[in-house]
């Protein structure tokens, strides 16, 4: 019997299938089961020095900022969802962004930080917390576009180029961990690319809006992107290519 | 508390509901199992299962809202980490409902009608007591609203669907039988979170008390509508189901028959059943239940 392909299903079907509970299950099923929060059981801690270590839980504290303001984002979108499969894709997107803060907080306790949550709040990018504050007030304010972009297009996108940059020079504990999380954000930004794009052929006048909302908000992405690759320890020559993935997705849809 | 709600991982959630309990299921049921024939192929029959299912999904579509909307208001990780369970755990519960309604041939583009029509208008009542709370920020009223009366209510709601169902209708039964032993869970952190916060400030007490006794009140309301104020109903589809063959020769639930009692017996032993649950809970997080007026 030939694979299974929804991409071969028509729109209304499709929609159906993908943003449905059970089509997670399965999608998570092949990269979650047999780990426990994140990581291989039985992987050594690897041996770090001071610095090393201080530089990772840095970014790990980071890392955590961004997950708390996805989390509290989309849990906060279900409510408004205008339909009822985007209402349960972010059902499923709330427990993936929960689910990235309870592994990164256990990595944070595996590298011997004892309060965690205290820890954050120390370590958290000021840039970072201001667009989180902003995610939310789009939010707040039942923003549906606006909350979207800045979610599922420039928080996820910074975020899945970051992880996978990360990936590259991780300890092998902190790599299986951004592994899953990788996987998890690609579902993400698929979503926030298609939904925008399709409400952006149907409505081209919400084009504007959301290119101001990008200009306001790239400042604060860019520099925040260069402060966590600072501290993932990303060469200065890829950083360029980072950029441009953030500024590909925000072309494709047009915003530029 | 650190140590209970550790209890309420999302490492565990997974280990215990899709790698557990759901594991190879699709849509909450074996794959193999549909709709009975004779369900979908008799008018009389088909509408009842319609109309108890549009009160599922509106039930649930109210708990994934307040579920989500509690998040943010809650004062600690570990809280929302549970509530980004339960978020997805009500998601699921609207999916496989609506999947029924979509198997008892309703049409996707008639969905959003047929729940206008069937809905009872004092679920949808309970709905907005407890949305309000939530869109409040109100996590102590919230979560005694979502975790105990409303899910306190739909525990008892399936487990008595269920027992109707199990030899009948296998495929709802598999399907209720997951959203059982989901509401368990979510009952439970509701008692051991919320009692806590209730002995940390006494004085909000009063306020989820009148909140319970309001909430209780649409829902006794909503009973009522269902068994006694639809009593020629269910009378008819029984005795069309009798005659087509279909359905248990008993359903024995909490020392009642359901597969002979009249609508009036089924009314008391669920009102009986969840207010008693209701008791309990309540009194275990430092709660007195609050009596509501009984519904004309």
């Amino acid at each position: 019997m030939s694979e299974f392909d929804p991409h071969a299903l028509a729109e209304e079907d499709f929609l159906e299938e993908v943003r449905s509970v059970d089509f997670w299950f399965q999608a998570v099923d092949g990269y979650l089961r047999d780990r426990s929060y994140g990581r291989v059981d039985g992987t050594p801690e690897p041996v770090m020095e001071a610095g090393e270590r201080d530089n990772l839980i840095t970014t790990l504290c980071n890392y955590c900022v961004g997950e708390t303001a996805a989390l509290e984002a989309s849990s906060g979108l279900v409510v408004i969802a205008p339909n009822r499969h985007a209402k349960i894709f972010l059902a499923t997107q709330v427990l993936d962004e929960a689910r990235h803060l309870e592994v990164f907080i256990r990595r944070l306790s595996d590298l011997g930080v004892e309060d965690p949550e205290h820890e954050i709040e120390l370590r958290a990018n000021p840039n970072l917390v201001r667009f989180k504050d902003r995610l939310l007030e789009f939010v707040a304010d039942r923003d549906w576009d606006a909350a979207v972009f800045a979610q599922n297009v420039i928080l996820e996108t910074m975020e899945y180029t970051v992880f996978r940059a990360h990936l590259q020079d991780a300890d092998p504990v902190t790599a299986q961990v951004l592994d899953g999380v990788v996987k998890d954000e690609r579902r993400h930004l698929g979503f926030g690319e298609n939904d925008l794009g399709r409400r952006l052929v149907a409505m081209p006048e919400k084009r504007e809006r959301l290119a101001e909302v990008r200009a306001e908000l790239d400042e604060l992405v860019l520099v925040t992107f260069e402060e966590v690759q600072d501290s993932v320890g990303v060469e200065r020559s890829a950083r360029a290519d980072l950029g441009g993935e953030y500024l590909a997705a925000v072309e494709r849809l047009g915003l530029t | 508390m650190a140590d209970f709600l550790s209890q309420y991982s999302i490492q565990r959630w997974l280990e215990m509901c899709p790698q557990g309990y759901l594991e190879d299921t699709v849509y909450g049921h074996s794959p193999e199992l549909k709709e009975p024939v004779i369900l979908v192929g008799n008018e009389t029959l088909r509408e009842e299962s319609i109309r108890t299912t549009v009160q599922l999904v509106v039930g649930e579509r109210c708990a994934l809202a307040a579920s989500s909307g509690l998040v943010n208001a809650a004062p600690d990780f570990p809280s929302k980490r549970f509530l980004a369970t339960q978020t997805l755990d009500e998601a699921r519960h609207v999916e496989i409902f609506t999947r029924r309604l979509f198997d008892l041939g309703v049409k996707e583009d008639d969905l959003e009608s047929t729940l206008d029509e069937f809905a009872n208008p004092n679920l949808v009542k309970f709905a907005e007591v407890l949305l309000e709370k939530v869109e409040a920020g109100d996590f102590i009223a919230g979560v005694v609203g979502q975790n105990i009366v409303l899910e306190g209510m739909a525990f008892s709601v399936f487990e008595m669907l269920e027992a109707v169902s199990r030899e009948a209708n296998p495929k709802f039964a598999e399907t209720l039988t997951g959203t059982i032993a989901d509401e368990r869970r979510h009952v439970g952190f509701g008692e051991n979170r919320i009692g806590s916060l209730i002995r940390e400030h006494p004085e909000r007490k009063a306020d989820v008390e009148k909140m319970q006794a309001e909430m209780t009140y649409h829902m006794l309301a909503t009973f009522a509508d269902s068994f006694r104020g639809n009593a020629a109903v269910v009378e008819e589809t029984r005795a069309v189901a009798a005659a087509e063959g279909f359905g248990p020769e008993t359903a024995e639930w909490h020392g009642t028959d359901l597969a002979a009692a009249s609508p009036e017996e089924m009314e008391a032993i669920l009102a009986d059943t969840v207010l008693g649950e209701f008791k309990t809970r309540l009194g275990r997080i430092g709660l007195e239940y609050q009596s509501p007026p009984v519904p004309a």
